[in-house]
């Protein structure tokens, strides 16, 4: 069984590399890709994409290398110290630039994760594996298609698994299905404080007082279809408190009264009622 | 607690009650509110009417906070001081640790004495990575922030239109704004208000 898998190495990592080297050579967006990676940091920002494209040069060499027969040992040597030093590099960029991206296999903005290691990892020890192979894949394959089938599909699971770019394909779906399926967010009910507040902001009552507030909100509190809203607020130099009264459920901005009574007394110094829609003559419209 | 319903039932009756004081209007234009406070801030300078920081110590009604820069401040919080932690509260609340804003008026001593004070208030920007029972995993610039839901008190508003407390048309793989209360030292934060796309 060890041989079938150290024999198919070659074609994953092969299969890794072509793939890794697409974005780095073909993507539209790979100037981009190269300056959100580490590699902006580590050789300057002009050289980030000529080394960026570089990089993916050897990586479709080395990759149509492992593809291609014959098998030879020091091209698994070559891809066991291209992803030994992958990995050496992901572990500068998250220790020197934590913000950076990745820039593996997707232009995507991806920072480097345990996962991105992971998989670097998982790309070394398959590379070292393949240091075992003594025939060509296709050979391997042609012998035994189910077992090579299936160790060719759990390590592609495994890649896919470790690579976040690729979240948005599968996990993040599973996740949006388990959503609608189980209705986790409940909520509350009821209106909250903050649509009373917009509704407040809105008011002609509000616009009016609103030189007069010190604070923010300080308190509030329901009674029938009306929530007020407290502020504490200076009148004439006397600490007040400007108490709005706001449509509880309708949303009527012009409804909203506000009266300002003085701390010490309890006196109204001032009260406002909401403004009654204009009078006088209107343009109906009428539906056709 | 009574004292407290009394106190409600007398504003509520002034704010229902007949207009007063049609005369006190005119010193009510937003100019003469302005003319008496002149802008006395600087360009570049830092605002002396606002500070930040975390609590380091209560003493009495007296906040004594360390800034993020270091700076030391003295917050006095008054009667008429609004005290958001989440939602507006009493200052039995405050809790050492906690992070806070406050906007005030700079006493010649020194203090600040606050009119508002915002504790653990965050703003932040993040992509919906899951989700679970009243709970948004949240990826924030490549971090894991865990946003909770706060029965009756979270509200959602989605495309601008007015607030509702149904949170349930947030996705998984949207981006959302969340205004809330983080808990102090920790990646969770209660959510006051999300913003989203629906």
């Amino acid at each position: 069984m060890i041989d079938l898998i150290a024999t198919l190495q070659p074609l994953v990592v092969g299969a890794v590399l072509i793939w890794s080297a697409r974005v780095k050579l073909v993507s539209t967006h790979a100037a981009a890709a190269a300056n959100r990676s580490a590699l902006a940091r580590l050789v300057g920002q002009d050289r980030a994409l000529p080394a960026y494209r570089l990089l993916g040069g050897m990586e479709v060499t080395l990759g149509g290398l492992l593809l291609l027969p014959p098998v030879l040992r020091a091209e698994a040597l070559a891809a066991t110290v291209l992803a030994v030093a992958f990995l050496g590099y992901l572990a500068y960029a998250r220790r020197a630039a934590p913000t950076s991206s990745c820039g593996c296999l997707s232009a995507r903005p991806t920072p480097v994760s345990g996962r991105s290691l992971a998989r670097a990892g998982l790309l070394a020890v398959a590379g070292g594996l393949a240091l075992l192979a003594t025939e060509g894949w296709s050979t391997a394959l042609a012998g035994r298609p189910p077992a090579g089938v299936g160790v060719l599909l759990v390590e592609l699971a495994a890649v896919v698994a470790l690579s976040p770019e690729l979240d948005h394909v599968w996990l993040l779906p599973l996740r949006r299905l388990r959503a609608r399926l189980t209705h986790p967010l409940r909520g509350g009910s009821g209106v909250p404080l903050l649509a009373t507040v917009q509704q407040l902001q809105l008011s002609d009552a509000y616009r009016r007082v609103a030189p007069l507030l010190r604070s923010d909100v300080r308190e509030h509190w329901d009674d029938g279809d009306w929530r007020f809203v407290g502020h504490a607020a200076r009148y004439q130099g006397r600490l007040v408190t400007a108490v709005f009264a706001v449509p509880l459920t309708d949303r009527e901005p012009d409804a909203v009264r506000v009266a300002v009574v003085d701390n010490a007394t309890g006196h109204t110094l001032l009260s406002l009622a909401g403004t009654p829609p204009a009078a006088g003559p209107r343009l109906s419209v009428v539906p056709a | 607690m009574n004292q407290t319903l009394d106190r409600r039932r007398l504003l509520a009756t002034a704010a229902l009650g007949g207009v007063v004081g049609a005369t006190g209007l005119g010193s009510l234009a937003p100019e003469a509110a302005f003319a008496a406070e002149p802008a006395t801030i600087d360009s570049g300078a830092p605002d002396p009417n606002f500070a930040e920081g975390r609590i380091s110590k209560i003493s009495g009604s007296m906040l004594l906070v360390t800034g993020s820069d270091t700076v030391l401040h003295s917050i006095r919080i008054t009667d008429g001081t609004s005290i958001w932690k989440l939602h507006p509260t009493t200052f039995d609340k405050v809790a050492i640790g906690d992070g806070l804003y406050a906007r005030g008026v700079r006493l010649p001593d020194g203090t600040l004495a606050a009119d508002s004070v915002w504790l653990n208030i965050v703003n932040l920007h993040g992509h919906i990575a899951a989700v679970g029972r009243n709970v948004l995993h949240l990826d924030h610039q490549g971090r894991r922030i865990v946003a909770h839901v706060v029965p009756d008190r979270s509200a959602a508003v989605y495309n601008g239109t007015p607030a509702v407390s149904d949170l349930s048309l947030l996705r998984v793989g949207r981006h959302v704004q969340v205004l809330g209360a983080w808990h102090p030292d920790t990646n969770e934060v209660d959510i006051a208000t999300v913003y989203a796309a629906a």
